[in-house]
């Protein structure tokens, strides 16, 4: 009887400790220790070494061009698709937010979050069939005399940076449109009566205050497409190396964990660089113009 | 400028449109195609749905995907919305950075921690592990709607009903688990589709014993696939628009409701 008082006593004292700790605790288990251990399983010797038998020798074999390429690859593929995916989505978020008849504004955003809910693997897939010898780009072309021969689409550099892009399109959208929304029309109207051309107000007014849903995007899109293995593996022919595919080689194929741990804080450390880097140039153009206005 | 906004940005719209939804459309149509082997159309067949009904694979690996999905719904709601009521606001405002972790990294990364961890403490791999990374994904998403929601809740309801007498179990019962409510199915949907549609953690996390829909679809694909899986996509769009539509004719409803 004591004890269970004694427990009662515990769990009314102790209340909000008690409830928040488990989701912390569930975060800090299967988040930031396994990353702990994945830098510890990079100086593991081998797998079943003694604890302190550590080494930097993986470290050391990554030290090559071919890593570099594939490294280098990845991150320029990624920043081509947030590229292309900013310069497709822009226009139409600005469009669907502030330029299009209401009637049709439900329908449309509907119609445009409907391919976002699609299992990802079968958005891929469907550009199969659109990009096959057989498929509906040739069929097309070659019906209409265009070409002679049916053109390779598929298993190209080319066709994993089109599927991307196509993949990528949503997460880029979400942020713009939702933040192009909350632009008030009065803004707007106001720098228009003031003189302002259609052109000066979308460049001074819209585009500044849309600057938060373009950083979101250009994050969103980022971060995955770096790490991305499924694109390359289903349309690419799992021709080209990048840093998706090599990791999930060194882990379920090769099994030699340490290497792919090796490679994998590498990869991130590249990642990391590249957004502290997009950060920091995001504040410089911010720090002057807020100097132009102030002068 | 005129001009250009009323013309040429419809089209630019169009264009889009139809680059998001040809493929899908093509999909469709080879749905039908009575052909097993090459992409070009040979005539119209209902058989593919037939051979995708009776398929016990599919049936399996759909079972697998619903209850991994709900087990990470039922655990991310619980352990998100005890925490946001329980912690104190301050607390759980500097603990949401810790939640946002998992959002920042690419889910590889995700995927490769989790493999590790289940292999230094050799867990097996299984359905249990996949709950655990998909509640983990679903936490990022969960706990930063329900703190939004939970901030805006007037802090009188809560205070009142401590002054009536009520304990705080009563009032996490009664009171602000209804009033977050539309949060919860929100989120709760959310962590539902994440976790049907997740591949990377399910093809690192899962093992040889236990295979989830995506992980079926992605080994019949690399295989040579047949039309059945564009069958089985037409049926999950379907479903999943049936979804969409329905989610958001609640919404609107709740919001009609409200004025």
């Amino acid at each position: 009887m004591k004890i269970q008082k004694k427990v009662r006593d515990f769990i009314s004292e102790n209340t909000s400790f008690i409830f928040t700790a488990p989701a912390v605790l569930w975060q800090i288990l299967f988040l930031y220790v396994p990353l702990l251990l994945v830098v510890y399983t990079s100086l593991q010797r081998f797998s079943g070494a003694k604890f302190f038998d550590l080494t930097l020798s993986h470290y050391a074999a990554l030290i090559n061009t071919a890593y570099f390429y594939i490294i280098a690859r990845s991150a320029f593929i990624a920043a081509c698709v947030t590229f292309f995916c900013l310069i497709c989505a822009y226009p139409v978020a600005y469009f669907l937010a502030l330029r299009v008849n209401p009637r049709w504004k439900n329908s449309l955003l509907f119609l445009l979050t409907l391919p976002f809910w699609t299992n990802f693997l079968i958005q891929i897939y469907s550009w199969v069939f659109v990009l096959d010898q057989n498929g509906l780009v040739n069929t097309v072309l070659l019906k209409a005399g265009i070409i002679q021969e049916p053109l390779h689409l598929l298993n190209n550099i080319y066709a994993i940076f089109l599927v991307m892009i196509y993949y990528y399109l949503p997460f880029m959208m979400m942020p713009l449109y939702s933040i192009l929304e909350k632009v008030q029309h009065d803004v707007l109207e106001a720098s228009m009566d003031l003189g302002a051309t259609h052109w000066q107000t979308f460049r001074r007014i819209t585009v500044p205050l849309s600057m938060s849903g373009v950083k979101t995007g250009i994050f969103l899109v980022f971060v995955p497409a770096f790490g991305e293995f499924a694109i390359p593996s289903i349309i690419g022919g799992g021709q080209q190396m990048f840093v998706g595919s090599l990791v999930s080689h060194y882990f379920l194929v090769a099994r030699d964990d340490q290497l792919g741990a090796a490679f994998t804080i590498i990869s991130g450390l590249v990642l990391l660089t590249c957004a502290l880097l997009f950060n920091w140039l995001c504040k410089v153009p911010l720090q002057e113009e807020q100097k132009e206005v102030a002068s | 400028m005129k001009s250009f906004s009323s013309y040429v940005m419809p089209i630019l719209v169009a264009a889009f449109y139809l680059f998001l939804y040809i493929p899908i459309f093509v999909l469709v149509v080879f749905s039908f195609n009575n052909n097993a082997y090459t992409h070009s159309w040979v005539g119209f067949t209902t058989s593919w749905y037939t051979d995708l009904f009776a398929s016990t694979e599919v049936w399996y690996a759909l079972k697998n995907s619903l209850v991994i999905a709900s087990a990470s719904v039922v655990l991310s709601l619980t352990l998100g919305s005890t925490l946001i009521f329980f912690g104190s606001r301050s607390v759980v405002r500097r603990l949401l950075l810790v939640f946002y972790g998992s959002l920042a990294m690419p889910e590889i990364v995700l995927a490769v921690g989790l493999l590790s961890l289940f292999s230094f403490f050799s867990i097996s791999l299984g359905t249990i592990t996949l709950i655990v990374g998909h509640t983990l994904l679903g936490l990022g998403y969960v706990i930063p709607i329900l703190y939004g929601r939970f901030v805006e809740l007037d802090v009188n309801l809560i205070e009142a009903s401590y002054d009536l007498g009520a304990t705080q179990r009563q009032t996490f019962f009664n009171i602000v688990l209804p009033l977050l409510a539309p949060a919860l199915v929100a989120a709760g949907l959310l962590v539902f589709i994440i976790s049907l549609d997740d591949f990377i953690i399910s093809f690192f996390c899962a093992g040889a014993s236990v295979q989830t829909l995506p992980l079926y679809i992605f080994a019949v694909i690399r295989t040579g696939a047949s039309p059945m899986i564009n069958a089985l996509s037409t049926v999950m769009l379907i479903v999943s628009s049936f979804l969409v539509l329905l989610f958001s004719f609640v919404q609107v409803k709740k919001i009609r409701g409200h004025k």
